[in-house]
């Protein structure tokens, strides 16, 4: 717990020393929700058949959509991030000497801005509810809230696997920009995967923040409960374990790498 | 190689009974391979940066390790910290591998400001560093307490680390290299760029923490020779990725046969013939200094180690009239001993002191 807090507070501090940009990471999405509030205004109230499963109406789908995907940005930034920084500043070595396994490092260090990501997703449900109108009465919110953190520990997975990849190659921003929009095309963000060609869905299938999203939409939206949910649920849950175990092996690998070849503090 | 009064591994034939090194280098050798940046082109160059090095050091020892730039000092430091992975050889410290859980017993002192947390203030890095390293919570703040305490560093324990000035940066990494009580201190360049005042209380600091913890053992890596001279029981000179020293510097001066001049000091009386005072390589005088003085003055030659030079001088002085007073080889600095063991091209093959 004490290591836990650690990190906790170290990344804490660091983001609430730069005062600005944590408010505007805090409230910079308000504005894309005006935009996505007014798109839907402008296709009109009207229940769009495409969303019929999934709570029928356009700006709540967007809003669960950007809510949720904001742990996506999330986790493609933050370990990646944590890399690079620790790489050009020589605290990734300082890090590395101490007796403390990677796993339990990699995963500590992303408790802020999981916290922090949390604290969004409940602040923007509630400015939807509050500021938008967006009904959440039905909402099984701690089902809700269960498939939140399956969905992080999914991402924190493809998060670690991605700061593996960004060791290697050190600059990873092109690439970083073309997944967030591959997840944004995939994941049914801004539209249901089901307008998608056949093809398309059935890639979309493998990427779980699709299934992460109908989970939530349904949840939030439309009440569904535990049980009813259970499908995507077990499936998030496999998807979880599998991605946080490839994550964690793959980096502890590509560490190895970087010690035989020399290249943990190269910038 | 030189090598003197060698300090072997556990296993030496002439330990009479078995100790168990603080740190034992055995046979490690590194190779790094660079390849091309610009298109996909493989491998373009290899580097042996370490070649089969081996040397122990003994409990409560400080040992200073030596070399030109690129010799290879933190290859082996980032080795032995276990930062980095040997091609072969293994690094044991009190006999556990460096890999396989040593490294708990090792604080890294580095001269790298960058690698604390600039947003942090002081005591915040050291307990999140204190954190990682399992030390309890209250044991840490007595530690980094006493610690910040003795190196007169507690006034600005709050203040953020980015607001720290080289030396006060230099202090801190002496207190997180401390705080877990290791027993094998390594210490990379703690005086880089520190001006002459810190250098020293640094120094004097190191010295008196030694005195009062005789057990701990310290690796130091420098550029400055005096500081290995003032601090240091024994250093290992390396060059090329090769051990090419290993002895306190005293033993390393005496022994080192000269390489290829020696330098003489004599005393004479009478005014100095400046004109004829002119080195003469043909004749083995490679260089002259003199100070003339009123009734008796010096010259300092280094003459080739056949003592060409040295007669060459010697009969220009007595043809000008003047009587020698006294002639003396002088003992070579430190300074020249390192220069001339890491030009050499061969290192320089020197039998073992008794």
């Amino acid at each position: 717990m004490n290591l836990a807090w650690a990190f906790f507070k170290r990344d804490a501090v660091t983001a609430l020393s730069y005062r600005v940009a944590f408010l505007a990471q805090l409230f910079g999405n308000i504005a894309g929700m005006g935009v996505f509030y007014f798109i839907a205004k402008t296709v009109g109230p009207q229940q769009l058949p495409a969303l019929a499963g999934q709570g029928g109406n356009l700006f709540a789908f967007l809003m669960v959509g950007i809510v949720l995907s904001d742990c996506v940005g999330i986790s493609l930034s933050t370990f990646a991030l944590q890399v690079r920084e620790g790489q050009f500043t020589g605290t990734l070595e300082a890090t590395l000497i101490s007796p403390v396994g990677l796993p339990v490092m990699m995963i500590y260090s992303s408790l802020w801005s999981y916290f922090f990501c949390f604290i969004r997703f409940v602040l923007y449900l509630t400015l939807g509810s509050v500021l938008f109108n967006v009904s959440l009465r039905n909402a099984n919110l701690p089902v809700a809230i269960l498939i939140f953190f399956l969905t992080v520990i999914c991402f924190m997975g493809i998060g670690i696997l991605w700061a593996s990849v960004v060791l290697i190659i050190k600059r990873g921003d092109a690439v970083m920009n073309a997944a967030g929009y591959l997840f944004l095309l995939l994941g049914g963000v801004l539209f249901p995967v089901s307008v998608m060609p056949r093809w398309l869905q059935t890639i979309a299938w493998f990427v779980p923040l699709k299934h992460a999203l109908e989970a939530m939409r349904l949840a939030l939206l439309r009440g569904y409960s535990f049980q009813a949910l259970l499908p995507q649920l077990g499936l998030l849950s496999a998807f979880a374990a599998v991605l946080l175990m490839a994550g964690l092996i793959t980096f502890s690998a590509t560490v190895r790498a970087a010690k035989h070849n020399g290249t943990l503090s190269q910038s | 190689m030189l090598r003197l009064k060698q300090h072997g591994p556990p296993n030496s034939a002439s330990h009479a009974r078995v100790t168990i090194p603080a740190l034992a280098v055995e046979c490690v050798s590194k190779r790094f391979s660079t390849r091309s940046l610009l298109g996909f082109g493989g491998k373009t160059a290899e580097t042996q940066a370490l070649s089969d090095v081996s040397f122990a050091v003994e409990e409560g020892e400080m040992v200073g390790l030596l070399g030109p730039n690129g010799a290879g000092k933190t290859t082996l430091l980032r080795i032995v910290s276990s930062l980095l992975y040997p091609d072969s050889g293994q690094v044991r410290i009190a006999g556990h591998d460096v890999f396989a859980g040593g490294r708990r017993r090792l604080g890294l002192i580095t001269c790298d400001e960058r690698s604390f947390y600039w947003r942090l203030s002081g005591l915040q890095n050291l307990e999140f560093f204190a954190a990682l390293f399992g030390i309890p919570r209250a044991r840490a703040r007595r530690k980094i307490s006493d610690l910040l305490d003795a190196l007169g560093l507690t006034y600005a324990a709050g203040r953020p680390y980015q607001s720290y000035s080289s030396g006060m940066k230099q202090k801190l990494a002496i207190v997180r290299g401390l705080m877990s009580d290791p027993d094998l201190i390594l210490y990379d360049e703690p005086t880089r760029s520190l001006d002459p005042l810190s250098t020293q209380n640094i120094r004097e600091w190191i010295r008196m923490n030694r005195r009062q913890s005789p057990r701990q053992t310290h690796v130091l890596a420098t550029n400055q020779l005096r500081e290995a001279e003032q601090l240091c029981d024994r250093v290992i000179i390396i060059n090329h990725g090769r051990l090419i020293a290993l002895g306190t510097i005293e033993e390393i001066r005496k022994t080192w046969k000269g390489g290829d001049f020696v330098v003489y000091v004599i005393e004479v009386s009478g005014t100095l013939p400046a004109r004829r005072l002119t080195p003469d390589p043909v004749e083995g005088l490679l260089a002259v200094e003199s100070a003339p003085g009123g009734e008796e003055s010096l010259v300092r030659i280094r003459s080739t180690a056949d003592g060409r030079g040295l007669s060459r001088m010697l009969s220009v002085l007595l043809s000008t009239g003047l009587s020698i007073k006294r002639c003396e080889r002088e003992e070579a600095s430190f300074d020249e001993v390192f220069c001339s063991l890491v030009s050499a091209e061969n290192p320089v093959e020197v039998e073992a002191a008794p």
